[in-house]
């Protein structure tokens, strides 16, 4: 009885399993009624578990899309180009279509359940405090965050855009979503929707410092100024990039710390990454930038302010 | 200059979270370490049963119910605490503990402790989980709403416990004399070994601990081999 699970060539292990246990008579004792109980138990655990998992992994294919179409931004300014918007709008279409796919199976008490299996909500935030501060050059809340994700769920569960769905491979997802949210708008409920989580929201958030490294670095080289969304116009010092990843840095250092191994490195590498963007914005002081060939920096103005 | 990239109320929102975490995560640890003590306490009086004969369990079991009286009261604050939290996000913290707990309750009741109005104490007794459930007196298996309870996972990784300290058992009896006993532990472990074939398993913790029973069936079985060969199988087990 110990030896069905594999051969001596340790493989045939999976097929037989199944059919065996159908074929062969199982001989049933005072338990069987109650391990079988614990069969469909666990067998709708893993299936919830699986679909999730299998979106997550789309969604976070997905959001890195968006982010890559967002690094290839210039400036901070308020309207994102155009071609890029529409691809963030198009891979974002996509999302809310996976994302109302498993809203069912992260209601209530499996939130947290399958939290370890919902690692796309992270890489959605960063996504998505990407853009935000692409064109706001600031941090979007939690609460307002939480409220785009959750109507990006609701958007996917209505059936009137349905065009969008062909572009996702996997196609037994939206098969069934369509058929589901259409009783559920019929029955006037509410659609369920995926929340995030504040974790889901810091982790993002730590993430989002990465991106704005290599966006500053790139924009930079590029333009021969650090970002800033001020514009050219006014004070005498606008506030850049370079002054918004070190108040991102104080932050979250000023926030109570989790003794956490993810909390500990994503920590480790905000540090790092707002040192390279202090390096360039040193960088340009020092060699000028966008100065005048020729241009001698006045030291005597930081060393001696008061004369 | 212009104002912060952050408004403050971001910053304030996010503390006044992270602050309520670390408030719970204080109270959830007294709570679980004080736990953990009744939980080693009536591990080692039931680490006893290995050196005392059959005749003698029940000034065992008198003792031993003493500290899980003490483990279903802890359960219970865990219980309170926890509901007030979604019940996945902290359940880490002790699952674990609470699948040691129901070792002990499992192995109590299997030797013939745990008994009440309903199912009275009898050798060879596996509650289940529901029994479990009334036991430390929290629900099990929730799944309508999200509070505290027992979970199926929890309730089968207490079950590969208990054949684990059988399988020890059975050893320790025979060198009591009591070699029904061990006869009686090799029918009880091969019939949960052939309900855990009944799962089908992922690659996970469960897989790993259920696949640990079928070493526990061989020993018990090396057991009942040696007794077998040289005729020392009690004669009424014998004609079951």
């Amino acid at each position: 009885m110990s030896g069905l699970k594999r051969d001596h060539q340790g493989n045939e292990k999976q097929k037989p399993h199944e059919g065996a246990r159908k074929t062969v008579p199982v001989v049933r004792n005072e338990y069987t009624p109650m391990f079988e109980q614990f069969r469909n138990e666990l067998d709708h655990h893993h299936e919830r578990r699986e679909k999730i998992v299998k979106a997550s992994r789309d969604i976070t294919a997905l959001s890195k899309k968006i982010i890559f179409a967002l690094q290839r931004v210039r400036k901070i300014q308020q309207d994102l180009p155009n071609d890029i918007k529409k691809d963030m709008e198009a891979r974002l279409d996509q999302i809310s279509k996976l994302l109302a796919s498993i809203a069912r199976e992260t209601q209530g008490i499996n939130r947290y359940r399958y939290s370890n299996n919902l690692s796309c909500m992270e890489e959605l935030v960063e996504a998505l405090t990407f853009a935000h501060y692409l064109r706001t050059q600031s941090l979007v809340s939690y609460d307002e965050l939480s409220a785009e994700i959750e109507s990006l769920a609701q958007r996917g569960a209505t059936p009137e855009d349905d065009a969008v769905v062909k572009a996702q491979p996997d196609a037994n997802m939206p098969e069934i979503t369509p058929s589901e949210s259409s009783q559920a708008t019929a029955g006037t409920v509410e659609d369920p929707v995926v929340s995030i989580t504040v974790q889901d929201y810091i982790y993002g958030v730590f993430d989002l410092t990465g991106e704005m490294m290599r966006f500053a670095t790139t924009s930079t080289a590029l333009t021969r100024s650090l970002a800033t969304a001020d514009g050219d116009d006014a004070s005498a010092r606008p506030r850049t990039i370079l002054q918004d990843m070190q108040d991102l840095r104080s932050f979250v250092e000023m926030l109570p710390q989790s003794k956490g191994r993810s909390w500990t490195q994503k920590l480790q590498v905000l540090r790092q990454s707002v040192r390279k963007v202090e390096l360039i914005g040193y960088g340009m002081v020092v060699r000028g930038g966008e100065r005048a060939k020729g241009w001698v920096p006045d030291a005597e103005v930081d060393a001696d302010p008061d004369e | 200059m212009a104002p912060s990239m952050i408004d403050p109320q971001i910053f304030d929102q996010l503390k006044s979270k992270l602050d309520e975490d670390t408030k719970v995560q204080k109270s959830l640890s007294e709570i679980i370490d004080q736990l953990e003590t009744q939980i080693a306490y009536a591990q080692g009086l039931l680490s006893r049963i290995h050196g005392t004969p059959r005749a003698e369990y029940p000034a065992l079991l008198q003792q031993v119910e003493v500290p899980i009286r003490k483990e279903i009261e802890h359960v219970g604050e865990l219980s309170k605490l926890a509901s007030n939290h979604p019940y996945y996000r902290y359940n880490y913290r002790w699952s674990h503990k609470v699948q040691d707990a129901i070792s002990t309750v499992l192995l109590t009741a299997w030797i013939g402790g745990m008994a009440t109005a309903t199912s009275p104490g009898e050798l060879g007794r596996l509650l289940t989980l529901e029994q479990v459930g009334d036991i430390f007196q929290v629900p099990v298996n929730l799944k309508d709403r999200d509070a505290f309870h027992i979970t199926t996972e929890e309730y089968l990784l207490a079950v590969t416990n208990l054949t684990d300290e059988l399988s020890r058992l059975a050893v320790n009896a025979v060198t009591l004399g009591d070699r029904e006993l061990a006869v009686r532990i090799s029918a009880f472990v091969k019939d949960i070994h052939a309900g855990f074939q009944l799962l089908n398993l992922k690659n996970d913790i469960l897989r790993k601990r259920v696949d640990s029973v079928k070493y526990h069936v061989k020993k018990v079985e090396d057991v009942v081999y040696d007794l077998t060969l040289r005729n020392l199988i009690p004669v009424k087990e014998q004609s079951a």
